[in-house]
This record gives structure tokens, sequence and C-alpha cells, in this order.
């Protein structure tokens, strides 16, 4: 190899790209927000709604699985406006992430609901529970527990997803390397300096998640 | 929506046809070949990780570390380095050399901890077991274990593959001709993005869903309950 390492030229980039890091934390916590709640819609479409929502929201998650999100955000940022939708491409990637995430967290809500006892229901209803007093009082907490570690794996997962943000130069911590990279041409360093923050980032993340999960849920282990 | 139906003839000419097909075909090869790749690897790693077929404690460990760092890089960072890698090195590698290598060695990540969980859905016992019978740690890997860890194994993994399918689509960003830089390069010669975007949408759904619909018929045949 006649190639020599300057590393000491994206030094003065480090900070700048920290600051990537937190627009990244920040875009993959909407998407994860954003996501969830749109899975726990469906997800109770899928378990109490009537059977054309159930259809729909049965197609919506068989489209988004088995399709890569990228190009979902190249329709939406590309397509849409065709007809007569603008997105800024903050907004497109972040729509796009949160649908993308929305489908895999009906599937890991529907598993929570499933988790729930006939009886425990049935105990509801005895004592006159409406069908969302239900799901507020019994489903929702009952379930936390059991998702905690399915959904802290999906935030990990989503902070490494929103690189792809980058590509609409939307300007987070890959983004930012794209940037650093356009300015120095050091572009091995720059773009392992990148990985090493991911690495470093999800490693911080699933320190937090596990820590958050052992002291509110009392859950051993388990994160990404 | 009536603009997009005048456009479809022109659209699906000929020559449109040839591009589109050809850069399928290459999505197809090149998901499958990295997977292959991936999961040798991955195999590999969930041996070496594993303390009762490697002793030195060392070995486990970097196979743990790279474990630990290459499932935690997003793929187009991990694309980037290995195709900067590669064009620093005096080695003349294609991009679809560049693409596989990049796309193989994240995966195999994962499949490695897929792997890893598989081996340790078997109770100890039965390589307790094994080792009183004076097998060594891959006889008993190959006698014992994989026979009852295949069925939680496999689902997972092709799950992945299903992954490793949409991550190509990354690999336009390095310029390989497959699907997504298909749809690009149609885009940029004046198609509208809802019939370009929208037609690959579907081929990969043509890619991934007969995966997805094997995985979860293997899981539900293969997870039996006389399994442990």
């Amino acid at each position: 190899m006649s190639y020599t390492l300057h590393y000491g030229q994206v030094v003065p980039y480090l900070t700048y790209l920290a600051g990537g890091a937190w627009i990244t934390l920040q875009l993959a916590a909407f998407a994860f927000v954003i996501g969830s709640t749109v899975g726990l819609l469906c997800a109770s479409v899928l378990e109490y709604g009537p059977k054309p929502a159930r259809a729909l929201v049965r197609a919506y998650v068989l489209f988004v699985l088995n399709t890569p999100l990228l190009v979902q955000i190249f329709f939406l940022y590309f397509a849409l406006p065709d007809f007569g939708v603008v997105l800024g491409s903050y907004q497109a990637v972040l729509i796009g992430m949160a649908l993308n995430e929305g489908a895999y967290m009906t599937q890991i809500q529907r598993a929570g609901f499933r988790s729930i006892r006939r009886v425990e229901v049935d105990a509801a209803e005895t004592l006159g529970f409406s069908r969302w007093q239900t799901i507020r009082y019994l489903i929702v907490p009952h379930i936390a527990k059991v998702l905690f570690p399915p959904l802290s794996n999906q935030y990990i997962i989503l902070t490494m997803t929103s690189s792809i943000a980058a590509i609409f130069g939307v300007e987070e911590l890959s983004g930012r390397t794209y940037n650093v990279d356009a300015q120095t041409f050091r572009s091995l360093e720059v773009f392992s300096v990148s990985a090493l923050y991911y690495v470093v980032l999800t490693l911080l993340a699933s320190g937090a998640l596990y820590a958050l999960g052992r002291y509110c849920f009392r859950i051993k282990g388990g994160v990404y | 929506m009536a603009e997009l139906l005048a456009e479809a003839p022109r659209f699906f000419g000929y020559y449109n046809l040839v591009l589109i097909g050809r850069a399928f075909l290459l999505t197809a090869l090149l998901a499958f070949a990295a997977n292959a790749l991936g999961l040798v690897v991955g195999f590999a790693l969930a041996i070496l990780r594993n303390e009762r077929i490697v002793r030195f404690a060392p070995l486990r460990w970097m196979a743990t570390t790279y474990v630990e760092l290459f499932r935690r890089i997003p793929f187009l960072v991990m694309l980037m380095v290995v195709f900067f890698v590669f064009q620093y090195s005096r080695f003349d590698v294609s991009l679809f050399g560049v693409a596989m290598t990049a796309l193989a060695l994240s995966s195999s990540a994962f499949l490695a901890e897929i792997i890893r969980a598989g081996l340790r859905s078997v109770h100890p016992n039965q390589w307790d077991a094994a080792e009183a019978m004076n097998m060594s740690g891959l006889t008993a890997l190959r006698l014992v274990i994989l026979p009852q860890a295949w069925g939680v194994i496999i689902p997972p993994s092709l799950t992945q593959s299903v992954g490793l399918v949409k991550s190509t689509s990354i690999v336009s960003q390095i310029g390989l001709m497959e699907l997504t830089y298909a749809a690009k390069v149609l885009n940029q010669r004046g198609f509208s993005a809802g019939i370009c975007f929208g037609t690959i949408l579907v081929l990969y759904f043509a890619l991934c869903w007969p995966l997805n619909l094997l995985a979860a018929r293997l899981e539900s045949k293969l997870a039996s309950p006389h399994h442990r």
C-alpha cells in the first residue's frame, strides 16, 4: 500500500462531526416516536379493527418490509412532487424512516399484544372497561415490559439507518462526513472516523437503554 | 396519474426493459454472492466465538470485537470505507467486488450473531454429553449441536438476507448499475420519478417477498415443540 494515512487533517472537524452525531440521534428519536405511534395504531387495528382496515394495514406492512428504505425515500422525495406534494429533504427522510419504522413496529407491537392473556382482557371486560380503557390501562402498561428489548434494538438500528439521510443532503453525521470529505479529500480517514463515531454512538445508546431497562422495567440484558 | 399511464408505453420500451432486467439480475446476483460470502464468514465467526470449540480466549475476543464493531457501522459508511480502502490499495477490484465485500462484511456480523444465538439455544448438557463421548468441539458441533440448531438459525438468517437485498439499494451510491441506480439513470433521462422508482419498488418486492414468505413458513415449521 503506497497510501499514507493523515488523520491529523480530520482532527479540526471532530467537533463538527460530533454535532452531526447529535442530529443523527435526534433524527432517530423523531423517527422512533412517530414510527412507534404508527406501529401502535396499526397493531391495534390488526387486533381490533374492522376487516377492510386490517387488510389495508397488512398491505402497508407487507409493502414496507419488502422494499428498501432508500427507494421508498427516493419515491417520497422525487415522485410525490408530481402529485403536488413537495417535501424538503429532512421531511422526506423523516417521513420515510417513520413509515418504515411504523411497519416494523406494527409487527413488534402485535407480538406484544399477543403476549397479553385472554383472561386479563376478560377481567377488564367484567370490570366494565371500555375498549379504549382496556388499551390504556391494561394493554399498554403490560406490554411495555415485554416490548422494551425489541424497541430499544429498533432505536439502535434507526440511528444507523438514519445515515441514509446523507444521500438526500441532510447534515447529520454521515452528511457532515460527506462535507468534510469534500473539504479535505481525506476520504478514507474521514469515513473511518465516521464509522468509529457510529460505533461509539450506538454503544453509548445501548448503555443508556440498558440502564433504562434495568432500572425502569427491571429487564436484564437483551439490548443490541 | 393519467400522465404516468400515458408515459408507460414509452417507459417500458425495449431498451429500458433490457436496462432494468440487467439491473435486476445484477441486484439478485450481488445479493446472492454477498449472502453466501457473509454466511461463510458469519459461520466462522460464530464458531470462533464459541468457548466449547475455541479454547484460546484472545481468538474469541477478536471475533467478538469484529462482530460488535461491524454491526454498529451503518452500511453506507461501511461501503465508503471499503470503497476507499480498495481504491488506495494496489488491488484492482471491480465495483461489484467492492459492493460484495462491503455487503458481506456487514452481513457477516449480523449472521454471526444469529448463528451464535442458534448454537446457544441448544442446551449446554448436549455439549457436555458430546464431550463425555470424546468428541472434539467441531465434531460435537457437526453431529450434535447443529442438527438441533438449524431450526433456530435458518428463519432469522433468511430475514437477514432480505435485509441484505434491501441494503443493495445503497450500493447505487458508488455507481454500480443495480436497480436503484438504473432507476436514477432512467429518471435523469426524463422519465418521471413515480414510474421509475415505482417500477423498481415492485421488483424489489418480487425479490424480497418470497424470501420473507419462506422464512415465515420455515419458522412455523421448524420451531416445533420437540426442540429442547
